[in-house]
């Protein structure tokens, strides 16, 4: 594990609990299928301020480290898909939003603090988390991404 | 006529007797010598004539007796046989799985996004397929969906599928099999097939074993 990064803790250095979700996009996507790359999982949701901070961010990281083999997957906790598809396009993201209106997945993940940021290395295991976002905070995750996709 | 057969009858039962008789006076002449010929001593115990005791009622006990431990036989075997459906019961509890299959034939006219499985009203399996998972399963794959236990006796199975039916419009269906679950392990196959004729899917629950 990285130095700093926090809490939620039981996952940490564990394999990523798989799951599969319907995107805006009806798309069905499936954790495992993106075994072999690097993937950043945010939970968030429109209600969640700190959330509105980090997608913009995480989004311009997206787009830097793509060609790189970074996938990127977000997981909206909102009861209504069209709060998140507003959301989304508000904020011009360009990477896949999945629901999780039954909120399966968070629990799995114990995504008790929005939002949370998790970063799953190429054998599928979690190697940081990271709860709540503070502008800058984008930068803890840059040394250990690279490294992952360096690995 | 009559007679003749009387005769040949009279004979016939004169010459059989004569020989018995015959083969008895062999017999004994056979034991005699022997006897004879190494008389008892006089310090061996002697024989209490069976004469003297009543032998009917000893009879009776005897055969009441014997059918005293036939019947408990009878028992020990019967308990011997459950204990046995007992202890198979307990030690393989794999006996008591159901497994569930997922097959797909075709598929023109449906294309599978999402499986629920209730087992006795209860939802035990709901599966999202992503488009590899589904394309898997046009190339012939077999997917297990759902593994489990299940008792002894009769059981339902509801299968919903959901997804794109013909025209690329929302489908969802449902399929029940009522089933006997045994000591066996119980497989289940739920098959999507094409109905070219009404050019509808066709959802099939069924038994394997």
């Amino acid at each position: 594990m990285y130095p700093g990064t926090a809490s939620a803790a039981s996952l940490d250095g564990k394999e990523a609990p798989d799951f599969a979700l319907k995107t805006l996009d009806s798309r069905n996507l499936r954790l495992s299928e993106f075994r072999g790359q690097v993937v950043l999982i945010n939970f968030w949701a429109s209600w969640c301020g700190a959330c509105r901070q980090a997608m913009p961010a995480l989004n311009k990281m997206h787009e830097k480290y793509q060609r790189a083999g970074l996938v990127m997957l977000s997981i909206n906790l909102d009861d209504e898909a069209p709060r998140a598809l507003q959301m989304a396009k508000s904020l011009d993201i360009g990477y896949p939003i999945m629901l999780d209106d039954h909120k399966t997945v968070s629990r799995l993940y114990q995504a008790d603090n929005m939002p949370l940021t998790v970063l799953i290395d190429r054998e599928g295991v979690v190697r940081l988390l990271h709860e709540g976002f503070n502008l800058g905070d984008e930068s803890k995750f840059v040394a250990p991404l690279r490294s992952l996709l360096n690995e | 006529m009559v007679r003749q057969l009387e005769n040949r009858c009279v004979s016939g039962w004169l010459a059989a007797s004569i020989l018995c008789v015959g083969l008895w006076n062999a017999a004994s002449a056979q034991e005699t010598p022997a006897t004879t010929a190494s008389p008892p001593p006089a310090d061996a115990p002697v024989a209490t004539p069976l004469a003297e005791t009543p032998a009917e009622p000893a009879a009776q006990e005897f055969k009441s007796l014997d059918q005293d431990v036939q019947d408990l036989k009878k028992e020990v075997l019967d308990l011997n046989r459950e204990l046995f459906t007992l202890e198979e019961e307990l030690l393989f509890p794999a006996n008591t799985q159901v497994a569930v299959f997922v097959s797909m034939d075709v598929g023109v006219f449906f294309n599978l996004d999402t499986l629920t499985i209730k087992l006795d009203n209860k939802e035990v399996a709901n599966y999202l397929y992503t488009e590899r998972e589904a394309e898997a399963l046009l190339r012939g794959g077999v997917q297990r969906v759902y593994i489990g236990n299940l008792k002894v006796g009769n059981h339902e199975l509801v299968a919903f599928f959901t997804g794109k039916g013909p025209n690329v419009r929302d489908y969802k269906r449902a399929a029940t099999l009522q089933f006997e679950k045994g000591v066996g392990a119980k497989y289940l196959e739920l098959k999507i097939s094409d109905k070219q004729r009404k050019e509808q899917p066709e959802f099939v629950v069924k038994e394997w074993e």
